[in-house]
């Protein structure tokens, strides 16, 4: 199943130019390492050297922050989005 | 092609360049490249072809490594560049210098970084390797970040000997290696310690920027955070010059390849801006034993600006040029060694870094 990711301009040099693409997988673990094996520079700039996502990067399944599911092993649908998202950082 | 000046400027929002003839008289500007990044380090190195490397971060998406090979058009991020271990316990979250190394090693770059550590290319820019001995130093629990970070913002090559370096950290002071890295030791006698709360009485010296006298390896130049400080013993022991500075507090320091001194003195670490508005660059002519105000040109009007640590740079031309941007995105250009400087066209963000490069092709 093909889930459509979006990334910032910013990043778009981590994904060959692309700020809208899809990526290949069964559920949404598989198709997230799919996309940080894909893109590695995109790794380097969305987490820290722990493995922790950098605190002011957001990942949305749909409308849902990531970090707010339980688990991230649902199955991806046809129309299913992944939106790489800069929080709020003003003042 | 005749000789082309290039003054590279890293700003909180890009980079731009200037560019010039050897006359140095009339500037073409460009840029921003990349202008969402910001840049705290920049090195046109000619060594192998012109890549312009570029140390570039950003709050949200961290610190990043860039290569250029067409003067700033495009660029490559560095897959393999600086990055502490999972296992370290450290964060790398600005890279604040990238230097060539030695004459005999075309292929060596070094960079220091936030937080604090040095790291080691040996592949022309490739892939980095830390110098995992200076973040192993015993006094290493005690390092405390200054204002401007845990940053390893300066680091110098002795020029006869490639095993020989020393590395400024902010708040932390000076090691000095005679072995490639492989051990370090602290260079801070002389130099007062600043408040840190911490337990190791030989670091806690905030130093802002250091110089190597270019004809004597075993003379080194500092602007403290409340000192300017030479040392005639490779940095084993400072001694205060300061006659004729308006204050002792400041950010840059840089030699020209004639051994004149220069710095910008700021009014004091509570208000970093110059003194009483009058932007001024004072030199020593004699290794430091005097300074004095230098040169006309430079604003005449109330100006409250800062000059950072990275900010100000020389050329190799004969006279030596000199440069320097403000924290309110000046940049002046003085083709004679200070006696005459000129604002360069634009006003740009706030100006972290400026490096020179001569293009002799």
């Amino acid at each position: 199943m093909l889930l459509e990711v979006t990334v910032p301009t910013l990043l778009e040099n981590c994904t060959q130019g692309q700020t809208a693409f899809t990526i290949q997988g069964a559920t949404l673990q598989e198709a997230l390492d799919h996309l940080l094996e894909t893109y590695p520079l995109l790794r380097r700039r969305l987490y820290e050297e722990t493995g922790r996502l950098r605190p002011h990067v957001l990942l949305f399944f749909n409308d849902a922050s990531i970090a707010r599911l339980e688990c991230l092993d649902l199955p991806i649908q046809p129309g299913d989005r992944l939106q790489i998202v800069q929080a709020v950082s003003g003042g | 092609m005749a000789t082309q000046v290039l003054v590279l400027v890293g700003t909180q929002k890009g980079a731009f360049c200037y560019r010039s003839d050897a006359s140095r008289r009339d500037w073409c500007l460009t840029g921003p490249y990349l202008p969402g990044w910001e840049f705290y380090s920049l090195l046109g190195d000619s060594r192998n072809g012109h890549r312009l490397f570029a140390g570039t971060s950003h709050f949200v998406y961290g610190p990043s490594l860039r290569v250029s090979e067409d003067f700033g058009q495009t660029w490559t991020e560095i897959e393999d560049s600086p990055r502490y271990s999972a296992e370290s316990g450290f964060a790398l979250k600005r890279i604040w210098q990238i230097v060539p190394g030695h004459p005999s090693q075309p292929e060596r770059l070094y960079a220091g970084v936030e937080e604090a550590g040095l790291f080691v290319s040996t592949d022309g820019g490739r892939s980095w390797q830390e110098s995992d001995a200076l973040t192993r130093h015993p006094t290493r629990p005690g390092w405390f970040p200054g204002n401007g970070g845990l940053c390893l913002h300066t680091i110098l090559i002795d020029p006869g000997d490639p095993q020989r370096l020393w590395v400024g950290i902010s708040a932390v002071g000076v090691f000095r290696t005679e072995d490639g890295g492989q051990t370090w030791r602290t260079c801070n006698k002389g130099l007062p310690p600043v408040p840190t709360g911490q337990p190791y009485p030989e670091i806690g010296r905030c130093v802002h920027k250091m110089a190597l006298d270019p004809c004597d390896a075993n003379t080194l130049y500092m602007q403290f955070h409340g000192g300017v400080f030479k040392s005639t013993d490779g940095a084993d022991s400072w001694t205060a010059i300061e006659t004729g500075l308006p204050g002792n507090f400041g950010f840059p320091m840089v030699v020209t390849a004639s051994g004149h001194l220069y710095v910008i003195p700021l009014i004091s670490d509570e208000q970093r801006f110059v003194k009483d508005g009058k932007l001024r660059v004072y030199e020593s002519l004699n290794g430091g034993q005097s300074w004095q105000a230098v040169g006309t040109g430079l604003p005449e009007q109330a100006h409250f600006v800062g000059v950072l640590r990275d900010s100000m740079a020389v050329d190799s031309l004969e006279p030596a040029g000199l440069y320097f941007g403000t924290t309110m995105g000046e940049v002046y250009a003085s083709a004679d060694e200070g006696l005459h400087w000129q604002r360069l066209p634009g006003q740009l963000p706030r100006i972290t870094t400026v490096k020179t490069w001569i293009l002799e092709d």
